[in-house]
C-alpha cells in the first residue's frame, strides 16, 4: 500500500474488485474505505460500472434459432 | 469422419470372428459420446454469441464466427478432454476463428498503443461534465454505447476485457484461452479497462453536445 492511503486504494481497486488481493489487504482496503468518503464514492461508482457492463452485455439477446442454425451449418459441412 | 474412425477401428482390431461386433460397438459408443459432445457443446452457444458479439461489434459476424467455431469444435472434438472447461475450450477455438478472420480482413490486431489515464477518468469526467450524479450516467448505458466502445480498444486488450468483464473467464482461463502469461491478462485487463473508460468518457461527451 502507498503511503498515500488514497492513492494505495485507487492502485488496488481493480484487483480489488477481482477478489485477487490478500486476506490482509483486503482487511486494508475495507478500512480505509469505512473511513475516506472521496475513496468510498469512487470504489462504489467503479463497481457499479463493472456491474452495469457485465449486466447490459449479458442481456444482449441472442438471435432466435442460434443454436438450430448452427447445428444445421454443422451438418451441412459434414462436421455432425 | 465415420469412414476414417472405421478403417482405424479395423486396422487396430486383430483379424478374428469378434473383430466386426467389436468395432461396430466401438462406432457405435464413439458415435454417442460424440452426439453427447454436441449437445454438451451447443449449451455454451449463447455465452459465445455474447463474447463473439463484444468482440467483432456486429450482429451478423458474430453469427457467423459463431457458427464456424461450432464446425470446428464438431470436427474437433476428440481434443477435447472431458472434464475439462468446455466453455474455455469453445472460447479458444472462437478467439481462433475471430483472429483468422480478422487476418483474411488484413485487419491485423495490431500492438496499438495508447495514452494510459487515471483509474477514475471516467468518474472525473463526468464529474466535470454535469450536474447529474456519475451513477445516473451509468443507469442510461445501452449495450450499443458499450459496444461502441469496445470497438475503440484495440483488440488486443478488448479481447482480454471480453472474456473476463463479459465472458466470466477468471484470469486462469483467460490466459489459456489467449496463450499468453498470467500477468499479461493481469496488465492487458488493467490497460483495457482504463481504455473502456475513456472510449465510454468520450462518448458522453458526444451525447452530452
Amino acid at each position: 500500500m502507498s503511503l498515500d492511503p488514497c492513492l494505495g486504494v485507487e492502485s488496488q481497486l481493480q484487483p480489488y474488485l477481482d477478489r485477487q488481493l490478500t486476506p490482509g489487504e483486503v482487511s486494508m482496503i475495507e478500512q480505509h474505505l469505512g473511513t475516506c468518503a472521496y475513496c468510498r464514492e469512487r470504489y462504489h461508482f467503479e463497481a457499479k460500472l463493472r456491474d452495469t457492463v457485465k449486466t447490459v452485455c449479458c442481456g444482449d439477446p441472442v438471435p432466435e434459432g442460434l443454436v438450430e442454425r448452427v447445428r444445421l451449418h454443422c451438418r451441412g459441412q459434414g462436421a455432425a | 469422419m465415420l469412414l476414417v474412425a472405421d478403417s482405424v477401428g479395423l486396422v487396430a482390431d486383430p483379424p478374428s470372428d469378434q473383430a466386426e461386433p467389436t468395432a461396430a460397438a466401438e462406432r457405435a459408443a464413439e458415435a454417442r459420446d460424440r452426439v453427447h459432445f454436441e449437445e454438451e457443446a451447443l449449451e455454451h452457444a449463447d455465452q459465445l454469441y455474447r463474447i463473439a458479439l463484444r468482440l467483432s461489434g456486429s450482429q451478423q459476424t458474430a453469427e457467423e464466427l459463431v457458427q464456424e467455431t461450432y464446425l470446428r469444435a464438431f470436427r474437433g472434438w476428440r481434443g477435447y478432454r472431458p472434464g475439462s472447461n468446455l466453455a474455455a475450450w469453445l472460447a479458444t477455438i472462437l478467439r481462433n476463428v475471430f483472429l483468422d478472420e480478422a487476418r483474411k480482413q488484413s485487419r491485423r490486431p495490431a500492438q496499438e498503443s495508447f495514452e494510459d489515464t487515471s483509474e477514475y477518468y471516467l468518474y472525473n469526467h463526468l464529474s466535470e461534465a454535469g450536474a447529474e450524479p456519475q451513477e445516473a450516467v451509468l443507469n442510461r448505458l445501452s449495450g450499443g454505447a458499450i459496444a461502441e466502445s469496445l470497438g475503440d480498444i484495440p483488440p488486443m486488450f478488448r479481447e482480454v476485457v471480453v472474456l473476463v468483464d463479459i465472458g466470466d473467464f477468471s484470469y486462469q482461463d483467460a490466459a489459456d484461452i489467449l496463450g499468453i502469461p498470467i500477468g499479461t491478462v493481469m496488465s492487458r485487463l488493467h490497460r483495457g479497462r482504463r481504455a473502456l473508460k475513456q472510449a465510454l468518457a468520450s462518448r458522453a461527451s458526444e451525447d452530452a453536445s
